[in-house]
């Protein structure tokens, strides 16, 4: 029991980042309904700006602010000088995926070439201590990345449900052209689309980069993991986003501790349910069943 | 005069292609006869990934499957054809065979979820495939050399006298075509080999995309209820286009760790997948001749251009060629076979323009 | 359509009569080859070959029976050696690519002192040329054949990746082309007899893990090992030996997990498990950033005495513990350039000041990757150095008959001592270090396995 939960809160507090980025990958689908496979390598920009700042002697929340800024940025910038100009995702998928594979090189390489190759550390944003939840000691890193988690989706639901611009994001994903005939300026829609998911690639390379480090490969693997849970929740549900991303954090953390089959592959209970879900549901567990006209 | 001479240039355009096709297969023929072995390995490189973008091509460009996990097939191939070599040694063309019967039923396997999973969820089950697959190679490493890899090698004696497991390699036969020097001719047989392996795989899929069954396949794409209503059998032809897509992948991947003589886990990660998704598009599709062109520009990137750049330019070639795709897809999102067809396209209604110019000349 | 018919007829004829030569031409391989399995034996070569006791110079390496177009000069033009190194810039891996810089800044202090001057008594400036193979042993033999048959390179030095090396192997030792000082312990590199032209940069992680188990027996004899290994030949290697080590003793591996940082984010939840086995030794045979990760996921509750590799003994590894390094073990063949006791050696002094000239950082200077790859370059050097006529066979054989050499950073009481096939292994002179308040303090003597390395295999 005691091994179970200490376990389980890692799996958790793994899955948590899993679910924010998942949330980034959500909004720039349901904006600009694209999968982005630079995302991660967003990310990890993003929390070199993060470093950046901490090393230059800013506390750790204020430097996540920073780089979250700076996140919000680059999103803006790649979305009007990359993505926009190569057209609708819609019409020409293909394109954009190769796209957005040239930026995952290119941001790679750009980090690489300013931060340099070697690993940099960052510190954990809740301290190194832990508390005692049923005998086990758990870290309050992992506590606190399920409560930043729970804080951004609270936020989502209110920017989404409550506010203009949640609503012209809403009206642009479901039909861009009605949407600009009525008057909804689509592109800052849509720029703020990328720069809010670049944002939140910050927060959770801020939490990834205590685990291992920060370097360019910061989000390579996590983006992987990150794609499983939209999968399993439904690419366009925020919901889903979070509900999935804690569900392969838990499943690849916990279930090989107990099943040896599964020891060196900790993607594949995951992957399992993913297929079962959407053989039963083909939109994911709370994605939105789309009807198509002939 | 002014209706037989579109007529006429019909027919002259009708032999541009074949003339065109033949220039290529003699360039293709000839390369070996004037490269160096080291280059004419290095093209040999080239085909696997040409063939295994086919099998994509076939996938994404006609059927409108995305597929990101034909890297992962790519490997089922390889470790078929390395297993196989290891265990029974069996003969080099034969185990491509069989690399392509085991991938065709990975393939139908993956294809039939995919009747219910469309779209880019599609896409990223395929994602998902791409990224297990390392991880089972890791799980049975016992069998499959895992990160430290597998060679595929007999058992020889070496010129010490020391038992070694020594690579496979093609033995050239007889022939004045090829090199007198053994290793160059080893070389030059086996690209010819590769490339006979290539064509036939080219000339069946223009064969099965002219087909009725092709023809099918591309209505799916167009408007899979359409083609459902007047008739199609959409499920058994989504499942066969899976399924072939996957036995060219296995090809690719067979005939690559016959070119290496060695199979290891870091290869067949996510990247590659991405890398033939990147030839499919650079190339062009839907279009037969694409996947090879995206094949050899990539190619033609990494191992002629990349080591000519200045020492200090070189950190940035994932950049420059990050840079380049991006610019591509701006400048010509449907590829360099999709330029050419523009630019076709633009002369044509040039000379269309010119001649209803002519033909109101009263 | 009927056009295409005979196409298509003369295309699977022409494809079957391939088939068929290709079934007449296997069978002759079959015939030698048929049954056997992958285990290696070495029959009497190292007998016939192995000798050259007392530098006898020739001896090992023959280069016209070893293959069939020996070119021994190849790569050097005048006064110059062209040497390659392939390395992963790119890529999951490309921190390595720290190694590749310290060979480079080594390279580029021998030149700014005005050259080498080899046994033959010419000096000779080096030229390194870098190749790209993003860590993929698929990609490492297009970039090696590029350097040696489009440079035209003398030698590989410091050549990066098991893999990788393994990749190319059976090409180097066809061709005669050395690789000198991999930067790779696999066990692997001590099957001289069978490839030759192969020499380790790096002490055998059989003989790190032995000697780190001689220490553990005279200290804990009845210890309960919890072993963490990355799931590769450089994990498997630690394994192999300890468990061979541990045969008929009190110690025991209560639990055992391996890592594999290709496809787990994280080995925090394995770290947790074996935190619950009641283990007392914990050894962490993983590299990378993932090795001070597994530190700092240890629970505060579980304090065993924890060993590391030689791999992220390193300063820069070292601080992404964040303090969870203190007290742990590991061992040494080289001065610890991240420690402030060894930094006054004048052997560190030197890597410092002319690092520095060639253009390392800070960090880098005393990261201790950047070290290991000025290792291999003195190495290199040092062969050139002592070699009596610089060709690619006499400086293998002056390498396979070291007779107690000291050069780049090692501890000052190390002597390298080589023999053929017998005691391939340059580097076989260690010690165990325990880090104490952010630097390495030797805790044994420098101890030779000198010519033992290879029976440590497991």
């Amino acid at each position: 029991m005691e091994e179970f939960i200490s376990y389980l809160f890692i799996g958790l507090g793994n899955g948590a980042v899993y679910a924010m980025l998942g949330l980034g990958l959500v909004v720039i689908y349901r904006s600009t309904g694209l999968l982005n496979f630079a995302q991660g390598e967003m990310a990890m920009f993003a929390t070199f700006i993060v470093w950046t700042l901490a090393d230059s002697g800013l506390p750790l929340w204020l430097a996540m602010f920073g780089g979250m800024f700076g996140g919000f940025v680059i999103g803006v910038v790649v979305h009007q000088v990359v993505v926009r100009p190569v057209g609708d995702p819609h019409q020409k998928p293909l394109a954009v995926v190769i796209v957005t594979i040239g930026m995952f090189l290119g941001f790679n390489a750009l980090a690489k070439l300013i931060w340099g190759a070697d690993d940099k550390t960052l510190l954990n944003l809740f301290g190194r201590s832990g508390i005692d939840i049923f005998g086990t000691e758990v870290a309050w890193q992992k506590l606190g990345a399920l409560a930043v988690l729970a804080i951004e989706a609270v936020i989502f639901w209110m920017l989404f449900q409550r506010t203009k611009i949640g609503l012209a994001m809403r009206a642009v994903a479901s039909n861009p052209e009605s949407s600009a005939l009525c008057g909804i300026p689509v592109t800052r829609v849509l720029m703020f689309g990328w720069g809010l998911a670049t944002a939140i690639g910050a927060v959770a390379g801020t939490f990834t980069a205590p685990i291992t480090a920060v370097s360019s490969n910061l989000m390579q693997l996590t983006l992987i993991y990150a794609f499983a849970a939209i999968t399993l929740g439904g690419f366009d549900s925020f919901v889903g986003a979070i509900v999935g991303g804690l569900l392969v954090g838990v499943l690849s953390d916990v279930l090989p501790r107990y099943v040896d089959f599964f020891e060196k592959m900790p993607l594949a209970p995951a992957f399992i349910l993913i297929l079962v879900v959407l053989l039963v549901r083909p939109e994911g567990i709370f994605g939105q069943r789309k009807v198509s006209r002939v | 005069m002014t209706s037989s001479s579109p007529a006429k240039s019909l027919g002259a355009r009708r032999w541009v292609p074949l003339i065109a096709l033949a220039a290529v297969a003699v360039v293709c023929l000839a390369l070996p006869q004037v490269l160096s072995s080291y280059w004419t390995d290095t093209i040999t490189t080239w085909i696997p990934l040409a063939v295994a973008a086919l099998g994509l091509n076939l996938l994404t460009g006609y059927n409108g499957q995305i597929s990101v996990g034909h890297g992962a097939l790519f490997g089922v191939g390889a470790y078929t054809t390395a297993l196989i070599l290891n265990e029974w040694h069996w003969p080099f063309l034969v185990t491509v065979v069989a690399s392509a019967v085991v991938c065709f039923v990975a393939g139908v396997v993956i294809g039939l979820p995919a009747l219910r999973i469309k779209g880019l969820y599609l896409a990223l089950v395929t994602l998902a495939v791409a990224t297990l697959f390392p991880q089972i190679l890791e799980q049975f490493s016992d069998t499959t050399g895992g990160s430290a890899g597998l060679g595929i090698t007999n058992r020889e004696l070496n010129r010490r006298g020391v038992m070694t497991d020594r690579s496979i390699r093609f033995e050239p036969p007889d022939l004045a075509l090829l090199s007198a020097d053994d290793a160059k001719a080893s070389s030059q047989w086996r690209y010819y080999i590769f490339l006979l392996v290539a064509a036939i795989c080219f000339l069946l899929v223009r064969n099965l995309v002219n087909s009725r069954a092709g023809r099918s396949i591309i209505a799916i794409r167009d408007n899979e209820t359409a083609a459902e209503v007047s008739g199609v059998n959409v499920a058994a032809a989504k499942v066969f286009t899976f399924g072939i897509s996957a036995a060219l992948a296995g090809i690719g991947g067979s005939l690559s760790a016959l070119e290496l003589a060695r199979v290891s886990s870091g290869t067949f990660t996510l990247v590659l997948s991405l890398n033939l998704l990147v030839a499919v598009v650079v190339g062009g599709t839907p279009s037969i001749a694409g996947p090879a062109i995206g094949a050899v520009f990539l190619g033609f990137f990494t191992n002629v251009i990349t080591p000519e750049f200045p020492e200090d330019v070189k950190p940035l070639t994932p950049l420059i060629l990050g840079v380049l795709l991006v610019v591509l897809m701006l400048a010509a999102p449907g590829g360099i076979v999709g330029m050419y067809r523009q630019l076709q396209a633009r002369l044509a209604a040039r000379r269309a323009i010119s001649q209803t110019a002519i033909s109101q000349v009263p | 359509m009927t056009a295409q018919r005979p196409l298509r007829l003369a295309a699977v004829a022409a494809a079957l009569a391939l088939l068929l030569s290709a079934c007449g031409r296997d069978d002759d391989n079959a015939d030698d080859t048929g049954g056997s399995d992958n285990t290696t034996e070495t029959t009497a070569a190292s007998d016939e070959d192995g000798g050259g006791d007392g530098g006898d110079a020739a001896a090992f390496i023959v280069p016209e029976e070893d293959c069939a177009n020996y070119e021994g000069t190849k790569g050097i033009e005048g006064d110059t050696i062209k040497i390659g190194t392939v390395r992963p810039e790119s890529g999951a891996y490309s921190i390595y690519d720290t190694i590749t810089k310290g060979l480079e800044a080594y390279v580029t202090a021998v030149n700014t002192d005005g050259g080498v001057t080899a046994g033959d008594g010419k000096t000779y400036k080096l030229e390194l040329v870098k190749a790209d193979d993003a860590y993929d042993p698929a990609k490492t033999p297009a970039e090696v054949r590029r350097l040696v048959e489009q440079e035209g390179i003398f030698a590989m030095v410091g050549e990066i990746g098991t893999s990788n090396n393994l990749a190319v192997r059976q090409y180097m030792n066809d061709n005669c082309v050395p690789s000198i000082g991999l930067a790779t312990g696999s066990p692997e590199w001590g099957k001289a007899a069978e490839y030759p032209w192969f020499i380790g940069g790096l002490p055998s992680y059989a003989t790190e893990a032995h000697a780190f188990m001689e220490y553990l027996k005279t200290e804990k004899p009845a210890a309960k090992i919890a072993l963490l290994y990355q799931d590769d030949d450089f994990g498997k290697a630690y394994q192999a030996t300890i468990k061979k080590d541990i045969e008929g003793t009190d110690i025991t591996i209560v639990d055992e997990q391996s890592f594999n940082p290709l496809t787990e984010t994280s080995p925090e939840s394995k770290v947790a498990q074996l935190a619950t086995s009641g283990a007392d030794v914990f050894f962490v045979g993983i590299g990378g950033a993932p090795c001070p990760a597994a530190l700092r996921a240890q629970p505060s509750d579980w304090t065993p005495m924890t060993y590391i590799s030689i791999t992220c003994s390193g300063k820069t590894a070292m601080a992404l513990a964040q303090g969870r390094d203190e007290g742990i073990y590991s061992t040494q063949a080289t001065y610890d350039v991240g420690t402030a006791a060894d930094q006054a050696n004048p052997k560190v002094q030197e890597f410092f000041t002319k690092g520095a000239a060639a253009g390392l950082q800070e960090a880098e200077l005393q990261g201790g990757i950047a070290a290991a790859g000025w290792g291999f370059g003195a190495l290199f050097v040092r062969g050139l150095e002592l070699t009596p006529t610089v060709d690619r066979a006499t400086l293998m054989n002056t390498l396979y008959s070291l007779d107690g050499e000291n050069f780049g950073l090692a501890l000052d009481d190390a002597a390298a001592h080589t023999n053929g096939a017998d005691d391939p292994w340059i580097i076989e002179d260690l010690r165990v270090i325990k880090r104490t308040a952010g630097s390495w303090e030797g805790v044994t003597e420098l101890i030779s396995y000198d010519g033992k390395s290879n029976d440590f295999v497991g």
